[in-house]
């Protein structure tokens, strides 16, 4: 064989059950959606053993946190789910009003439910589009790429940029909307519905779309329970459970909204819940527009952004602290002792902030509750017995984001 | 001499079309999906594919340690090698045919099974499992098309009563009908379908499936082993845009005669078809790879009978 | 709401790829409708004011320095911790006086916080986003260096550099005896909280459910 050396190929033999073809497929795969990694024992092209491997995006948010103020881990969130900041800049910002006791304005509240729904809709239509090019369609990821991008330009004026945001603060929002905005944004929603008919028209009715999806990656409602899935992965399975409509917070008590509800719970339920649901975030803007009150934006007793911290920090050498400190307040009574958990329904579902304070500046401990995370350790159940091509179909449509995976 | 030359012409003519299908193709999508496609290389990109080429062509060539050499060199040139060869009974014009066989339409069947051994072969050699799996779906494919393709072809034999390329022409611009795609309407569509799948083009282009199997069978090829895969897949586009165009078509003619350009009806149709494949492959999801077998067995071969069965009762009849 | 099920396809719609026609009319649609690119080193975008940028320290036109009061307020914020400022206190006065100020911008995760909290609008994250470089160096922007992009941005955008005003500065619909002395800049009218547009619901009469929210 020209002196080249061929050693073995795996080569998958079957001889009985013992040999199976094991493929790794991630972190870098074109449809693994940024580092995700699959360890797949396959017998044939049926995956019989799925094993998700999360981590290789893993930062060290929630050990951040703890040596950062609550106001200085703010920008932190955005790269969460980077692919929604908007939302989880609320998301943190409610949790951590809830354990500083703020009362948020009510135009504040109104333009956070808007721009919380702004990240609902970019996330989804960047879900649809990688989801709809991981079957093949290639044509939709454009046309969602260019509404997203009118969306994204709404978000840098109102917050200066078009991902990390950084629009909330903790107390209400960094600024208030303008008229011109305003106006695009209703001019956005307006339009909008047409544009989910033209992704519709390509892949809803679709025979080798329906093929792909339907009866793909069945989730019964109770295994969804079980699995911890959140979001419009869990409702596709028929649980109905929001939490802007069961725990609401912003003003999501005072618009009106439905919460799609799927039957079969798979690949199809999934993605017609998603696409109701980008239905429903155009209307629910429109109301916050109609609806939204004058006053003021942030909270009289919002606290400033360079938070006091209780125990003074101490200079090290060579910082810029070194030369000159600052005697920031020691105020054991500006922070509350005790813990905390709010979850906010994010574009993948339910993200939660969970803090333990110990009355100091920082938060003693933080958790992050990532949808994606749990979705993730669920695909090891939804992927088992399925062939290559549904696996990339299912971690499609239970829309996971790394960023906020391994955190 | 004079046929060394004519070859030169023909593979010259034939690699300027394969660049600038490419651009073709990435200009068609691009205005579909709403951006504007290559625009920077010379006026309107039209130095894109020639820039690429060269890109290719000086690119590094990485072969994987465990790859087995001979067979990896030796994939991408069966492929290319199998491809071309169909060019030579593929009839342009009148009498503009460089081997007039008279079992042409068998030879390109020969010629394009052949073409899979190549892939096979590449996702063989590579040692990489997405290749495996790529070669091993292209193997399966290409075995259940073939035969819808042939099928599909079989109404048209017995309706021009001939293998021979150039006289299926003939025979059909006698037909009533000029072109055998109106009575042969079932044959066509089948062709079509298989055409498709005989080119790995969407929305069955699974061998080199991206989302799943990275890039299929030539995962590992890099450099221009890779652009000969390249050139043999757009070669296979163009070989069955000229087999539709010949055998359901009416080949090279057309409402009119147009002076001096004997092959412009031809040349016109084949483009009309390229567009097709690439607005397909613009509009259409993937199919996954059972669905595929079963719509090839279980749909178009039962259909495909069929045209042969009813074509061959009207035969009979009239 | 249970979601729709979508009505099943007729034979016809079958046999004739109906659905499939359809996308293909749409894509074809697109094919003649005007592409969405923009052609990015030849057609530049114009960010919207108060897009956070590189960094740059405000000029000031009487003094021709720096406002800077070494305040260090920027440096406690910072979540990245990429600003180094060193100061000594001047004899007699005690004012402080700025020896280093210094932003690794390569560091900087570009919050704005620090251009938030400064209390005499010392520094800025301008709108120029082209600052891309082959070294670390380039991007360590010392005072010298921060203060020449001020120039190069107020020369670039052709802001008046007197009445400029970032929104970071002064956010928008925020009270003005809410900021401290330094930071009240005249501002556009879309700024104020007159000129913000306010729901249709809110202006007409039934809503004074909403209204009474308001005051609580």
């Amino acid at each position: 064989m020209m002196g080249t050396e061929f050693r073995n190929l795996a080569v998958p033999v079957r001889d009985g059950e013992s040999e199976l073809f094991t493929v790794q497929m991630g972190p870098q795969h074109p449809a693994t959606h940024g580092v995700l990694k699959l360890n797949l024992w396959m017998d044939g092209e049926t995956v019989v053993r799925c094993d998700p491997d999360a981590g290789y995006l893993h930062r060290g948010f929630e050990k951040i946190a703890e040596n950062k103020t609550y106001a200085q881990f703010l920008p932190l969130t955005d790269r969460l789910d980077y692919i929604s900041a908007m939302a989880n800049n609320v998301g943190y910002c409610v949790a951590v009003e809830a354990l500083l006791r703020i009362e948020v304005p009510l135009r504040a509240q109104y333009i956070r439910t808007m721009v919380a729904e702004m990240a609902r809709i970019t996330g989804h239509l960047l879900w649809l589009a990688t989801h709809a090019l991981d079957i093949g369609a290639m044509t939709v990821f454009l046309y969602c790429f260019r509404e997203r991008g009118l969306l994204l330009d709404l978000f840098e004026e109102l917050s200066g940029a078009r991902l990390t945001t950084t629009y909330t603060r903790i107390g209400g929002v960094r600024q208030d909307v303008t008229a011109r905005a305003m106006e695009k944004l209703a001019r956005f929603v307006e339009e909008f519905p047409s544009r989910i008919a033209e992704y519709e028209t390509l892949i809803d009715t679709n025979r080798i779309w329906l093929k792909r999806t339907k009866g793909i990656g069945c989730v019964s409602a109770e295994q969804a329970v079980q699995l911890g899935f959140t979001g419009p992965s869990l409702r596709a399975s028929g649980v109905d459970y929001d939490v802007r409509k069961h725990r609401p917070y912003c003003a999501y008590d005072k618009v009106q909204f439905e919460v799609p509800i799927g039957v079969n719970g798979d690949v199809y339920d999934r993605y017609r819940c998603r696409m109701e649901e980008l239905r429903q975030s155009a209307l629910i803007i429109r109301q916050c527009l109609e609806q939204l009150p004058p006053g003021a934006i942030v909270a009289d007793n919002a606290p400033d952004l360079v938070m006091p911290l209780a125990r003074p920090r101490q200079p090290m050498a060579g910082s810029s602290l070194a030369t000159g400190y600052i005697e920031l307040v020691p105020n054991n009574d500006v922070y509350p002792e005790g813990d905390v958990y709010v979850s906010i329904e994010g574009s993948k579902g339910e993200l939660g902030f969970y803090f333990v304070s110990d009355g100091g500046g920082r938060p003693y401990r933080m958790h992050i509750r990532s949808p994606s995370y749990i979705h993730i350790g669920g695909l090891a159940t939804v992927c088992e017995g399925v062939l290559v091509a549904d696996v990339i179909a299912i971690i499609g449509s239970l829309d996971v984001v790394l960023g906020e995976c391994d955190r | 001499m004079a046929l060394v030359v004519h070859m030169l012409i023909l593979v010259g003519v034939v690699l300027l079309h394969v660049a600038y299908a490419t651009y073709f193709e990435r200009k068609v999508i691009g205005h579909m999906q709403v951006r504007m496609g290559p625009t920077r290389v010379g006026p309107l990109g039209l130095l894109q594919p020639i820039a690429d080429g060269i890109k290719l062509f000086f690119k590094e060539d990485v072969i994987p340690g465990c790859a087995d050499r001979t067979l990896f060199y030796a994939a991408p040139i069966i492929c290319l090698v199998a491809a071309m060869a169909n060019l030579a009974v593929l009839p342009f014009a009148s009498g503009l045919v460089l081997a007039k066989i008279n079992i042409g339409l068998l030879f390109v069947f020969a010629m394009s099974s052949l073409a899979s051994y190549g892939v096979v072969l590449a996702g063989w050699a590579s040692n990489s499992k997405f290749s495996f799996l790529g070669g091993l779906r292209s193997m399966s494919q290409v075995i259940s098309y073939e035969i819808a393709l042939g099928l599909s072809l079989v109404g048209v034999m017995m309706m021009a009563g001939s293998l021979d390329l150039s006289e299926i022409v003939a025979a059909q611009q006698q037909s009533r009908f000029g072109i055998y795609a109106i009575p042969q309407f079932l044959g066509f569509f089948v062709f079509v379908v298989a055409m498709l799948a005989e080119t790995n083009r969407a929305p069955f282009d699974l061998p080199e499936a991206e989302s799943e199997l990275v890039a299929g069978y030539f995962t590992e090829y890099s450099g221009i082993r890779f652009s000969l895969f390249f050139m043999a897949e757009y070669i296979g586009m163009l070989v069955m845009a000229s087999i539709a165009t010949i055998c359901f078509l009416g080949g090279w003619s057309g409402p009119f005669a147009v002076p001096h350009v004997p092959f412009f009806w031809f040349a016109a149709k084949i483009y009309g078809i390229m567009f097709f494949y690439f607005w397909l492959r613009a509009t259409l999801p993937r199919y996954r790879y059972d669905q595929l077998m079963s719509l090839g067995w279980k749909v178009l071969i039962p259909l495909a009978l069929l045209n042969i069965v009813v074509t061959g009762f009207v035969k009979t009849i009239f | 709401m249970l979601i729709q099920p979508r009505p099943k396809r007729s034979l016809l719609e079958t046999v004739l790829l109906f659905e499939i026609l359809q996308g293909m009319a749409l894509t074809l649609k697109r094919l003649f409708s005007k592409p969405v690119t923009r052609q990015y080193p030849d057609e530049k975008r114009q960010p919207f004011l108060g897009f956070r940028g590189k960094h740059a320290l405000v000029r000031d036109p009487q003094t021709g320095e720096s406002s800077c009061v070494a305040c260090l307020r920027c440096a406690t914020v910072c979540p990245s911790q990429c600003i180094y400022i060193r100061y000594h206190e001047e004899e007699g006065s005690g004012r402080r006086v700025v020896d280093r100020y210094d932003i690794e911008a390569l560091r900087c995760i570009y919050c704005g916080y620090c251009a938030e909290v400064c209390p005499v609008n010392a520094i800025v994250l301008t709108e120029s986003y082209e600052y891309s470089a082959y070294d670390r160096q380039t991007n360590y922007f010392d005072r010298g260096r921060l203060l020449n992009n001020w120039d190069a941005f107020v020369k670039e955008s052709g802001h008046d550099p007197v009445a400029y005003v970032n929104p970071f500065w002064r956010p928008r619909g925020v009270d003005e005896a809410t900021l401290a002395g330094p930071r009240r800049r005249k501002v556009p009218e879309e700024w104020t909280r007159a000129g913000q547009p306010v729901g249709r619901l809110c202006r007409s009469q039934d809503s004074e459910v909403l209204a009474e929210g308001v005051q609580r």
